[in-house]
């Protein structure tokens, strides 16, 4: 039995979705076609509305359907801040805390020199031109503290360098209510090496 | 026991000394580690369930930190049962970092799997510590921890010695062939080489790379042999240490 041409394309498709492959495509093909059209078309149509719709926004480069979103629009946030984080889930974190009033910049990954992801790749010339907009005196690192996240932090503070701007990174170590017996050796070797002074 | 073919000790590790080369996603909710371990060599295994939130292991599969790993497992892919922290924290930062990224991407590239290399793997802390500790010394740090590289890997980089057996003569010129070693000037060897005077050779044999001569030529030759030996797939790493350059 030969597989109908339209159908191993739609197999072919969604192994471009990450974790898929020739197997879990095929179930997933079969499941829709099978048992869920309705299904199948609603996914298919909102595939190609978001397509077409969503891009990145003009300042801070997180997903939007319009050339500025509406948190960078609003224009009660401190301009002369700047928080950049990986991902569009690390500024909805940092939103939650309401701990920051500034503007953010996403992007959209980090360096991961081993895997080939490079300065190309994520938004970092789009960043460069943000933060020279003249408003910004102040860029925060909001990485993560991985050694991906590092490395692009330190990219970042040497391509920001020479701008005249603040560089800052969050700072680490104890969790909210740590208790030192429970937390993690690596975090508390840190903590300790960062500590601050008291008085 | 069974027929004692196979000493059960090779599928279960506990407590070995580790490094975490690099790792990437595997499955939902699961990675693939490489690990670079003291008396195995380099070794692939799952971290089960390591991108869930709330992983145990998630911390610690940091590289350039040194830790305590237990795996186990008879295939190619073994199953990583936990990694502890072991002696002290690295703080490897900047340029030492982007250094770090580069020793991984060597290893990655040019160790076999499961082949030990006890020696490189403490030249690799040892390095490690330089790094962290004198950031602006990265680059001698980095030839050193090259040559050595290679002569453990079993490549011979003939330093004292051109390929007639005479020694080599600190001011005159030679011209160095991958896989031969110095020739004189007049040679006829077709291939890639470099140009680099006999101080060079007996600097890098000597461990001392004070001289400015000496670190130039010493990149030179180090890049054209490691090259050599990785073949035509570009380092990744390079490519990025040269864009930091260009800023």
């Amino acid at each position: 039995m030969s597989t109908p041409a339209s159908l191993e394309q739609l197999i072919e498709a969604l192994r471009c979705l990450p974790g898929v492959g020739p197997k879990s495509a095929t179930r997933m093909a079969y499941y829709l076609l099978q048992r869920d059209r309705p299904g199948a078309n609603l996914l298919a149509n909102a595939l190609d509305t978001a397509l077409q719709v969503v891009g990145h926004c003009q300042l801070c480069n997180t997903f939007s359907e319009q050339p500025v979103c509406p948190m960078c629009a609003s224009g009660n946030r401190d301009s002369s801040l700047l928080c950049v984080v990986e991902m569009p889930t690390d500024m909805m974190m940092m939103e939650q805390t309401h701990a920051f009033e500034g503007m953010y910049f996403v992007l959209m990954g980090r360096l991961s020199p081993l895997d080939g992801v490079g300065p190309k790749e994520i938004g970092l010339e789009k960043l460069l031109k943000r933060a020279q907009d003249g408003l910004v005196k102040e860029v925060v690192l909001a990485t993560n503290y991985t050694v991906e996240g590092e490395a692009t932090a330190h990219y970042i503070s040497e391509m920001l360098a020479k701008h005249g701007l603040k560089l800052t990174r969050i700072a680490r170590g104890m969790p909210m209510g740590g208790e030192i017996e429970h937390v993690d050796s690596g975090t508390l070797a840190q903590a300790m090496m960062e500590r601050r002074k008291v008085l | 026991m069974a027929s004692g073919k196979v000493s059960t000790s090779i599928f279960k590790q506990d407590n070995q000394p580790v490094y975490v080369l690099h790792s990437y996603p595997f499955k939902e909710t699961s990675l693939v580690v490489e690990l670079f371990t003291r008396d195995f060599g380099r070794v692939a295994a799952v971290a089960k369930g390591a991108r869930r939130p709330r992983s145990a292991m998630r911390g610690m599969l940091q590289s350039f930190q040194p830790l305590l790993g237990a795996w186990s497992g008879k295939l190619e892919l073994k199953t990583l049962h936990s990694l502890e922290w072991y002696a002290g924290l690295l703080m490897l930062q900047g340029e030492a970092l982007m250094c770090g990224f580069y020793m991984n991407e060597l290893l990655l590239r040019l160790l076999a799997r499961e082949d030990a290399h006890e020696m490189l793997f403490d030249d690799y802390g040892l390095t490690l510590k330089a790094l962290a500790a004198a950031p602006s010394d990265s680059a001698n740090i980095l030839r050193r921890f090259e040559l050595r590289l290679l002569q453990q890997l079993g490549y011979a980089v003939p330093l004292t010695h051109n390929i007639k057996d005479e020694a080599v003569l600190a001011d005159a010129q030679y011209f160095y062939v991958p896989e031969m070693g110095p020739v004189s000037l007049q040679h006829d060897y077709q291939e890639n080489g470099v140009q680099l005077s006999g101080k060079t050779l007996l600097d890098m044999d000597k461990d001392d790379y004070a001289d400015v001569q000496t670190q130039q030529q010493s990149k030179q030759l180090m890049r054209l042999l490691i090259s050599h030996y990785l073949g035509d797939k570009p380092l990744h790493t390079r490519q990025l240490l040269m864009d930091l350059q260009d800023l």
